[in-house]
């Protein structure tokens, strides 16, 4: 009896022990943050895709991974704020503007996040935003790409991927980089041979600020926008939207899609024998996954701007290894989604550790000076810099994009070789495209 | 000119789809004056069923329409004898709102049971063929096989209804249920047939378009507003006034490339300067609500 009363007074004594030592030391705080993508709908894939580049950044902010050549791989959570945690709490939009604002209040109001990541959608990143700077609540935009959305000089709105003006522009560089014979294996084209030009767009916030862009800069380079057009994404056909395209016998034909209608899109062209020297699409659907597995090699010689090709993982160290990372846990490389994901994710972490302090106002002050160089992101970017006042306030000064076209390497396999910028290029680039 | 002969052939063609896709819509409601919300949910399981057999089996998608038209058929007997029967009791809301939840169930199972991504046919014997018409004008063989098929299944729905004893005890229902029952028809079987016939005609329509347009759980609400409008234009419950009115909304979605015709055949710079295609859908619901403010009983529907 003795005995008994003996080993109970000991267990209690143990979890005393126990609760006063842990009363002593806290555990590390978790910082949530929240995530806003289209995890279901017609842009799924590309949602799983943000999904896992932002889980796997999170992953190697919070433990410690010496294999990987960048900051946040080494401290094992934010070192300013006691190896605090990241935990991220992700919200699904639909593409629905008016869902994307309602959960973004929910996180706000409910969840008590430090801030928001997303939201892929140009037009939901509008309305999340809004509500952000409603609440004074920070929010880092990964991978929407309408330039007007820095142009509303917002307080609590930073983006890191580089918007449609620089990748359009980039487009244009490659156009008169053809005609002065700066593309990799392609002799000087004559510029009345590749002057006509015809776009469509998927026609919210994104699509119709990408075709204003395209026009605005072909005045700007000598190319003529011959037919400019708006297009539905959930058109059950787009057959007349390619009759009229063709009707112009266009030399370049210019995309800017979802996934859905992108592959919709280069059936109808291939279904209509559409041809034109050059088709571009500005990533989304035409870099989707489902693109290339659903196209198979329909897609082989079409052009896409993107911000990671797995090429790049060649020449940057740091993008080989995070990209071994993803391609062991999701069965595929990176793409331009995932990585621009996972860099959102990894600003986030850089700007708390710099700050020390989850208050929007610390958040808000460290966002606007941080200074992330090239070398840390897998992107082949120059760094994240933020713009701190100007016209285009928040948006990341320090970005780029590349052109990649689709080729069949010598394995058969479809790969994304990089034609832009022109001193980086990994192949020559096939021109013209070939007839369907 | 081939800009006009090849809208007219696009239209005509992808109308005699829309029109399958409207007939269920409109058996339903000539038999039982019930709205199903349902209705392009139908034609989502029809892609599905067609796809996924499709994959599984190894063959052509094409051989997969009669067993979407026998999945649409068990589907629209099981919903009417386990779900709708019960329906037809309560007041008219009561069964627009339980075809609008037959909707968000169908939708949010399908969800459930196949992911939210767009998924695609990849093969198929028909699947990236084209057949060049002459004049520029090249019509894919999948939409030509889809309207063939539309039209043999209206000849077909046509034939039961008007040359058959099921079919004429069909439409005697449809024209007075109270009549038919004292001539000793089973109108209760007779709404089971519809329901099976309508839902088998939807669900093939949906194994025809899934050879060139991707299926998610969300396609069937687009389809539900085109047929909505087929349905108003050619009438409440006329299977002849859903072909043509097929054909009409079909001509109308084709509206951008007409315009295009006659920008290039006035030289108009006006004309060129507006573009048509963002609004290829809005006057599809222009006409839907037009016919609905001026001619409510459609172009073929009954006067009473």
């Amino acid at each position: 009896m003795m005995k008994t009363r003996s080993v109970l007074w000991a267990v209690c004594l143990a979890l005393a022990v126990i609760a006063v030592f842990r009363t002593a030391c806290p555990a590390a705080e978790t910082i949530k943050i929240g995530v806003i993508y289209p995890l279901t709908g017609g842009a799924a894939a590309e949602g799983r895709e943000l999904r896992a580049g932002a889980e796997l950044a999170a992953r190697i902010a919070n433990d410690v991974m010496p294999g990987i050549d960048m900051d946040m791989a080494r401290r094992g959570g934010i070192t300013s704020l006691g190896g605090a945690k990241i935990e991220l709490i992700f919200k699904d939009h639909e593409g629905n503007p008016t869902l994307g604002a309602d959960l973004a209040k929910q996180l706000i109001l409910d969840n008590k996040v430090v801030g928001i990541l997303g939201c892929y959608h140009s037009s939901v990143t509008k309305t999340v935003s809004a509500v952000c700077e409603q609440y004074g609540i920070p929010m880092i935009n990964d991978s929407s790409t309408s330039p007007a959305l820095t142009q509303r000089d917002f307080k609590w709105f930073w983006r890191t991927t580089p918007h449609d003006v620089t990748f359009t522009r980039d487009l244009f560089e490659l156009l008169k980089g053809l005609t002065e014979g700066k593309v990799k294996g392609v002799p000087a084209v004559p510029g009345d041979q590749i002057k006509k030009l015809v776009s469509a767009c998927e026609k919210t916030e994104w699509g119709s600020q990408v075709s204003e862009t395209i026009e605005g800069f072909a005045k700007q380079y000598g190319f003529i926008v011959q037919k400019s057009m708006l297009y539905a994404a959930k058109s059950a056909d787009l057959s007349s939207e390619v009759r009229s395209l063709q009707a112009v016998k266009p030399d370049a034909m210019l995309f800017a899609s979802y996934a859905s209608d992108a592959i919709l899109m280069v059936k109808t062209l291939k279904a209509q024998k559409a041809c034109a020297k050059i088709i571009w699409g500005q990533n989304a659907g035409f870099e989707a996954p489902e693109f290339r597995s659903t196209l198979g090699d329909d897609v082989v010689g079409i052009l896409t701007r993107t911000v990671f090709a797995p090429r790049v993982a060649a020449v940057k160290k740091v993008s080989g290894q995070v990209n071994e990372l993803y391609k062991k846990e999701i069965g595929h490389d990176l793409s331009g989604a995932s990585a621009r994901a996972f860099t959102g994710l990894q600003t986030w972490v850089e700007i708390l550790e710099k700050a020390g302090s989850t208050k929007p106002e610390d958040i808000q002050k460290t966002a606007n000076s941080i200074s992330i160089p090239g070398e840390q992101l897998i992107v082949p970017w120059r760094g994240i810099k933020f713009a701190a006042a100007g016209a285009d306030r928040g948006q990341n000064e320090l970005g780029s994009g590349i052109i990649g076209q689709y080729q069949k390497d010598k394995d058969g396999n479809i790969v994304l070789e990089i034609i832009y910028p022109f001193d980086v290029s990994t192949a020559n680039m096939i021109y013209p495209f070939k007839a369907f | 000119m081939e800009i006009l002969v090849g809208s007219l052939v696009a239209g005509l063609l992808i109308g005699m789809l829309f029109a399958l896709i409207a007939l269920g819509l409109t058996i339903i409601f000539g038999m039982m004056d019930i709205v199903n919300f349902a209705h392009g949910e139908f034609l989502m399981l029809g892609m599905y069923t067609a796809l996924l057999t499709s994959q599984a089996s190894g063959l052509d998608p094409l051989l997969m329409i009669p067993v979407a038209g026998a999945v649409g058929y068990a589907l629209g007997v099981a919903c009417y004898y386990g779900f709708v029967k019960f329906l037809l009791r309560g007041p008219m809301v009561a069964q627009l709102l339980g075809t609008f939840g037959l909707m968000l169930f169908l939708r949010n199972l399908a969800l459930l049971l196949f992911g939210s991504e767009d998924r695609t046919i990849h093969s198929g014997v028909l699947v990236n063929r084209a057949f060049d018409l002459g004049m520029g004008v090249v019509v894919p063989a999948t939409k030509l096989a889809g309207a063939v098929m539309a039209v043999i299944s209206f000849a077909a729905v046509w034939l039961l209804m008007h040359r058959t004893r099921t079919g004429k005890a069909m439409v005697a229902t449809a024209l007075n249920r109270q009549g038919a029952r004292y001539m000793g028809i089973s109108t209760e079987r007779m709404n089971g047939l519809a329901w099976g016939i309508g839902a088998a005609t939807v669900t093939i329509a949906g194994a025809l378009l899934v050879n060139f347009w991707s299926v998610t759980p969300y396609v069937g609400l687009l389809f539900t507003m085109i047929a909505f409008a087929i349905v108003a234009l050619g009438g409440f419950g006329s299977v002849p006034g859903a072909f043509f009115a097929g054909l009409i909304v079909g001509l109308i979605t084709e509206i951008p490339g007409f315009w295009d015709f006659f920008t290039y055949l006035t030289g108009s710079s006006w004309m060129a300067g507006i573009s048509m295609t963002p609004f290829k859908y809005t006057w599809v619901y222009l006409a839907y609500f037009l016919i609905m403010l001026i001619r409510p009983r459609g172009l073929f529907g009954w006067k009473n």
